[in-house]
């Protein structure tokens, strides 16, 4: 402590401190209207593309459904010189079901965006739901030449089927997700394990493929929306990274999670864990309809 | 009084979505931490409510009302493309209870959200006429979008 400071130095020091604080307060005033400006142009995009989207929904979503259902009638005709026609509508079939999906994410993902969607809780037969996804994706498998194996590990008493309360559309859409990264990132010839099963009163499924693998940093990022990942194989397959990012949307709606397994070159294990949910939709539906005891409620 | 008078349609307002419509309803929602925005026009009798979950979208994922600049912004759209005038839009606000003690500041979603509103609706321009938030407890709100009015209760949590 050899020197003592002035008054004067004191009063200059603060003086000086006072323009820089002036001058930092004035770029961040810039800036933050800059922000605020950037971020009016994004919301407007924004409002663009929910909108566009919803009002294009059933344009786009009635033809496929014809173009679908009468492909897939032809396919089941199995004569010999049918082969050719068969192939060529096999073809059709693949381009059709993949816009078809890649649409209806585009359109659930404008609902989540657009804040119109919720839960739609039924009881709900998982096996049936799991396979009616299997199926769907009966002839994307083989011609992608890959097996899908699914293991149904939930035992009832009295065989009865296995209900269980959630959403079984949005379930389809998650699964359906999964199945489709599963498949298309598998190498031909390979394997896809489903498995389905009851841990700590959750429905548990797995999707488990033995193709490239995500890496460690490339995990975190899967989920954002319009984000696909830049490996050797993928430029072979298509999709606009929606996928994962709807799948987490929909997976938080019912009170889930979803969690990765994988290693570079050792494939991917996707597990969604869902809990049984504690209300009908119908149930919230009717509460609502119930008035408040005039003793609690306040009026604002 | 107990009952419905009329019968007025009801809808039940989930987590992360939004609801605005010029037919008379009753609009009801539970918040925790979360944050309603309730926008009506008195001129024009159409109300909508938000229920958003956490603050600010941070780029990734889904741009959806989860987040209260988002779900506050897109209300107001959905408000005026239903014919209501900004000018004439006022703002009720709700939630944002502490139902998890924490000291953490950036676990402190409830005050953040409210906060959120605060400003959001502030840069809109959108007074607000009335407000219950903060606190320890949730709520149950029932929203008339044709009067504007607000009942709302206190409940134990969400």
């Amino acid at each position: 402590m050899g020197h003592k400071i002035t008054d004067d130095e004191l009063l200059d020091e603060l003086k000086r401190r006072f323009e820089q604080n002036k001058i930092a307060v004035k770029e961040l005033k810039t800036l933050n209207e800059e922000l605020k400006i950037a971020n009016k142009k994004l919301g407007e995009s924004e409002a663009l593309k929910s909108h566009f989207i919803s009002n294009i929904t059933n344009e786009i979503i009635n033809p496929f459904t014809s173009i679908l259902g009468l492909s897939r009638a032809i396919l089941s005709v199995d004569k010999e010189n049918w082969k050719k026609v068969v192939s060529m509508v096999a073809l059709i079939h693949s381009e059709a079901f993949t816009l078809d999906f890649q649409f209806r994410n585009i359109f659930v993902a404008a609902k989540i965006e657009a804040g119109e969607i919720f839960p739609e809780i039924i009881y709900t037969n998982i096996e049936n739901v799991i396979d009616s996804v299997l199926d769907s994706f009966k002839y994307e498998a083989r011609r992608k030449k890959v097996n899908v194996d699914f293991k149904f590990d939930i035992k009832t008493d009295n065989q009865e089927p296995f209900l269980f309360k959630t959403d079984p559309e949005k379930l389809k859409l998650i699964l359906a997700n999964l199945l489709s990264n599963a498949i298309n990132f598998s190498f031909e010839g390979g394997v896809v394990e489903i498995v389905a099963k009851i841990d700590k009163d959750d429905l548990v499924v797995s999707v488990r493929d033995h193709g490239v693998g995500i890496s460690k940093e490339n995990q975190k990022i899967i989920f954002d929306r319009f984000k696909r990942l830049d490996s050797g194989i993928n430029s072979l397959n298509r999709g606009h990274g929606l996928g994962l990012s709807v799948n987490k949307a929909i997976i938080e709606m019912l009170n889930g999670k979803i969690d990765i397994q994988s290693e570079i070159g050792k494939g991917a294990c996707f597990t969604i864990r869902i809990p049984e949910s504690e209300s009908f939709t119908s149930d919230l539906a009717s509460e609502a309809n119930e008035t408040f005891f005039d003793t609690e409620e306040e009026t604002f | 009084m107990g009952f419905v008078m009329e019968d007025v349609k009801t809808h039940f307002l989930y987590p992360s979505s939004l609801f605005a419509s010029n037919e008379p309803h009753i609009v009801s929602t539970i918040l925790g931490s979360c944050v309603a925005v309730c926008l009506f026009d008195a001129t024009t009798k159409i109300g909508g409510i938000n229920h958003y979950m956490l603050p600010f979208w941070n780029g990734q994922g889904l741009a959806s009302p989860k987040y209260g600049n988002i779900a506050i912004e897109r209300l107001l759209e959905k408000m005026i493309a239903l014919g209501c005038k900004k000018s004439n839009i006022r703002a009720k606000v709700f939630g944002g209870g502490e139902v998890i003690e924490t000291n953490i500041a950036q676990f402190k979603i409830g005050q953040r959200n409210i906060e959120l509103a605060m400003e959001a609706l502030d840069d809109l321009k959108i007074p607000i006429v009335a407000k219950s938030v903060g606190g320890k407890l949730g709520r149950k709100i029932e929203f008339n979008t044709e009067t504007g009015e607000v009942k709302q209760k206190y409940i134990e949590k969400t």
